[in-house]
């Protein structure tokens, strides 16, 4: 299924890809690659080294696990595994109020163009979902009206 | 009571605009059962036995004659011509169509009401004394604080998809009406060297398993409310369970935690990441405390009419308690009728006591935990007419805090969680005590009935708590003594074996007459014979007396 | 759906997506009227449940589920028997 980022309504193709193993970790520092909590804490050393990297969480991962590293994260990837699992909300409010983190947070996974609102607001840039469901997520983000009750 | 501003009714508008499109695309297969679920949820859409219910938020049980007119007329157009009133304030459609739901939803929005968070994974409806603000005890009137929490908790982003359902409870005297230390938060505003402030309780609930709530904080100030309340709930929403719905609440947590360390999670982040923008100001507090000023200036001059009627006499002494201004009372308005399932109000008694707390009660209803309602200023002179029209619509019941005014939830017959049905149980309850005298002389108890172990009904905490299971195809019902949802909660202590439904009634009349029997003066009440007896007294009679034939 | 069923026969039951009604399933489709419900035997259920989940994913119904008959072909339990007949008590 095609997937693509949609940045608020700007909609795009995806421009980091997963790492599959360490040993195809391009030598080039301008691929942008995004890996695992193991990969990150088994291989840190190197990829500390890239320019454009990125991790991946599940939603039962926390952030804590590599909080002393995530100034190294040009990008904070949430996968979840159920729309039910709300912890990456608590997980980027955390980042950005705790760990004062200033680039971007993307969830993936299962998520509902309802939660789209939901994430932004907590503080999520970016969504990456199937791109024929895209329409769903602008009609849901044109829907709001801006009204919040919570700062 | 409270008025929606601008940006309250443009909010629910956009609410029922945006569920319109989630039902739409449900229909057409957008959005499969498993997708729609948690959204409709969230509107308070769940699918029962028979059909779908929707639950309508009437926030801390503050309802105008104008919502309560239009609730009837939903009643009529959309569903059978009645609606049930909740254990947590709420009001239940249990026959609407998922098609004409945004209708639904689109008319409440006309009157300033909604469906929303009344079910689902995130904090429910703040439940309240029935008695704010019209009692003399209080520290100040709660209400205010549960509308400051009620838009704090709408639609708040981090907490839209918690482990499990959450709910708070705010009181404001030591008498507890509102089953405070029953909930998920509850709150108790109290009086510190002058300054007012919350005593904060944690990890009270029901359900599976009953927790009675532990006492976190001692005085968070008020302007740290919410800042204290996120706090909690950004805890909650990380560290709760999420392997096991029946160990996902944070009654669980606290208890695997320990009081201890989940106080100091709380703390350490409050201190160090409360948010400037929810701390609240004074002006902001007022703002809203403006909403709850009495409708009433002062106490007047008025005189309750004493008449030669014993139903009337026997209503002002049971249903009728003294208003915090003289020349007023309140009137508890019995959902018990002795041949109506509890809790129920049909559109006609719904539109006429609409009518009734327009010209008698400056326009004010409530809803208490127990499932009546209440008029709550009503001057004294007018006392013998309201009880007439009432009378006339079968709500003039003078069985408040009588054996006959039970918690019941709807059980079997409506739920599709349920184990056995509990509104027959409360209707044979009610039919064999019917008698007001043999009431009177039982007093004051608390009877509670649950349909399953979900405790909808209250069962722990009733002074006879009544829980249907199913045991082996047949309903049967196990009962427990000694709860109370008081200031002294306490969970009921299980008596034995349970009874199938037949053996029932002759198990609750043994208790009853094992009550009596023990009495040491003519007034006192069931639990203060509980307490000082126990339970064994109750097991002879019940157990040992069949066995021994 | 399938899990800790018991006996022999059973009818296809769910609700109706759009009213939420009760429907039994006659063989073609929904129905309330129990006197049409198909009569399904036990090594027929994996069948039976694949066309729920057809009905269910046409969006025609919900929640489907089979129902226990006795063997004279009579609802067993007493929340089907519920959810059939209606509220034991006067609403």
């Amino acid at each position: 299924m095609k997937q693509v980022i949609l940045n608020k309504a700007e909609v795009y193709q995806n421009e980091y890809f997963i790492l599959e193993s360490i040993d195809k970790l391009p030598k080039s520092n301008s691929e942008k690659v995004i890996v695992t909590v193991k990969q990150w804490l088994e291989n840190s050393t190197i990829l500390k080294q890239k320019k454009y990297i990125g991790i991946k969480l599940n939603s039962d991962e926390s952030i804590n696990f590599v909080k002393k590293d995530i100034n190294y994260f040009k990008i904070i990837q949430f996968n979840f595994l159920t729309f039910k699992d709300g912890r990456p909300f608590s997980e980027a409010k955390k980042l950005r109020v705790e760990f004062k983190f200033k680039n971007e947070i993307r969830a993936s996974g299962h998520i509902l163009p309802d939660q789209y609102i939901f994430l932004l607001r907590c503080g999520f840039n970016s969504v990456e979902i199937e791109s024929a469901k895209k329409k769903y997520w602008l009609d849901c983000l044109k829907m709001d009206s801006g009204l919040y009750y919570q700062p | 009571m409270y008025q929606y501003s601008e940006k309250d009714k443009q909010i629910v508008k956009n609410r029922t605009k945006e569920f319109l499109f989630q039902v739409k695309r449900r229909i057409n297969g957008d959005l499969t059962e498993e997708e729609f679920k948690p959204l409709r949820l969230m509107n308070g859409l769940y699918l029962q036995l028979h059909a779908y219910m929707l639950r309508v938020a009437i926030p801390y049980g503050e309802l105008s004659y104008i919502q309560l007119k239009k609730l009837a007329e939903i009643s009529e157009k959309y569903d059978k011509g009645y609606g049930h009133f909740t254990t947590r304030q709420n009001i239940q459609f249990n026959w609407p169509k998922l098609e004409d739901v945004p209708k639904i939803l689109e008319e409440l929005a006309d009157v300033e009401m909604h469906a929303i968070q009344t079910s689902g994974n995130c904090i429910r409806n703040i439940s309240c004394d029935h008695l704010a603000g019209i009692n003399n005890e209080e520290v100040e009137d709660p209400r205010p604080w549960c509308e400051i929490i009620r838009k704090w908790s709408t639609f708040h982003p981090e907490f839209s998809f918690l482990p499990r359902k959450f709910k708070i409870a705010v009181i404001a005297c030591d008498t507890d009406r509102a089953a405070m230390k029953v909930h998920d938060i509850g709150l108790k505003l109290v009086k510190k060297k002058n300054e007012v402030g919350f005593e904060v309780f944690v990890g009270g609930g029901q359900g599976r398993s009953p927790f009675i709530a532990k006492k976190i904080n001692d005085f968070v100030k008020k302007k740290d409310l919410l800042n204290y309340l996120e706090a909690i709930l950004s805890i909650y929403n990380e560290m709760g369970r999420r392997d096991n719905i029946y160990k996902a609440r944070i009654k669980i947590l606290i208890n695997e935690l320990g009081e201890k360390k989940l106080k100091s999670l709380v703390e350490n982040k409050f201190k160090k990441f409360a948010d400037k923008k929810l701390s609240l100001k004074e002006n902001e507090i007022q703002e809203i405390k403006n909403y709850f000023k009495l409708p009433i200036s002062g106490p007047i001059k008025s005189e309750i009419p004493l008449k030669k009627n014993k139903q009337y006499t026997n209503w002002l002494n049971q249903n009728v308690i003294e208003h915090k201004l003289s020349g007023y009372s309140i009137i508890m308005v019995s959902l018990k009728p002795y041949n109506q399932p509890p809790g129920d109000a049909t559109a006609n008694q719904m539109k006429t006591l609409s009518k009734i707390a327009q010209e008698f009660s400056y326009g004010e209803i409530r809803v208490t935990h127990e499932q009546n309602l209440v008029l709550p200023h009503v001057k004294n002179s007018d006392l013998f007419n309201v009880w007439n029209q009432l009378k006339s619509i079968n709500l003039a019941t003078p069985n408040i805090g009588l054996i006959t005014d039970a918690i019941c939830c709807p059980g079997m017959d409506y739920c599709a969680l349920a184990t056995a049905r509990s509104i027959p149980i409360s209707q044979k309850i009610s039919r064999y005590f019917k008698n007001q005298s043999i009431q009177e002389k039982i007093g004051k108890i608390k009877i509670k009935i649950s349909g399953c172990i979900n405790a909808c009904g209250h069962h722990h905490v009733g002074n006879i708590g009544i829980l249907g299971l199913d045991r082996n195809g047949e309903e049967s019902y196990q009962i427990s003594l000694g709860g109370s949802a008081d200031e002294n909660t306490n969970v009921g202590q299980i008596v034995g074996p349970s009874f199938p439904e037949k053996e029932l009634m002759k198990a609750i009349t043994t208790i009853i007459k094992t009550f009596e029997n023990n009495k040491k003066t003519k007034n006192e009440n069931f639990l203060t014979v509980f307490n000082r007896i126990g339970i064994d007294p109750f097991k002879k009679d019940l157990y040992e007396t069949s066995n021994s034939k | 759906m399938a899990k800790k069923l018991k006996g022999d026969f059973f009818f296809l039951s769910a609700n109706d997506l759009k009213t939420g009604c009760v429907v039994y399933y006659d063989g073609k489709s929904w129905s309330s009227k129990i006197e049409k419900a198909k009569k399904i035997s036990r090594n027929q259920i994996e069948k039976y449940e694949n066309i729920a989940k057809k009905f269910e994913n046409k969006c025609i119904i919900i929640s489907p589920l089979f129902v226990e008959l006795t063997d004279e072909g009579k609802i067993k339990k007493l929340r089907d028997i519920i959810r059939y007949k209606g509220l034991t008590i006067k609403i």
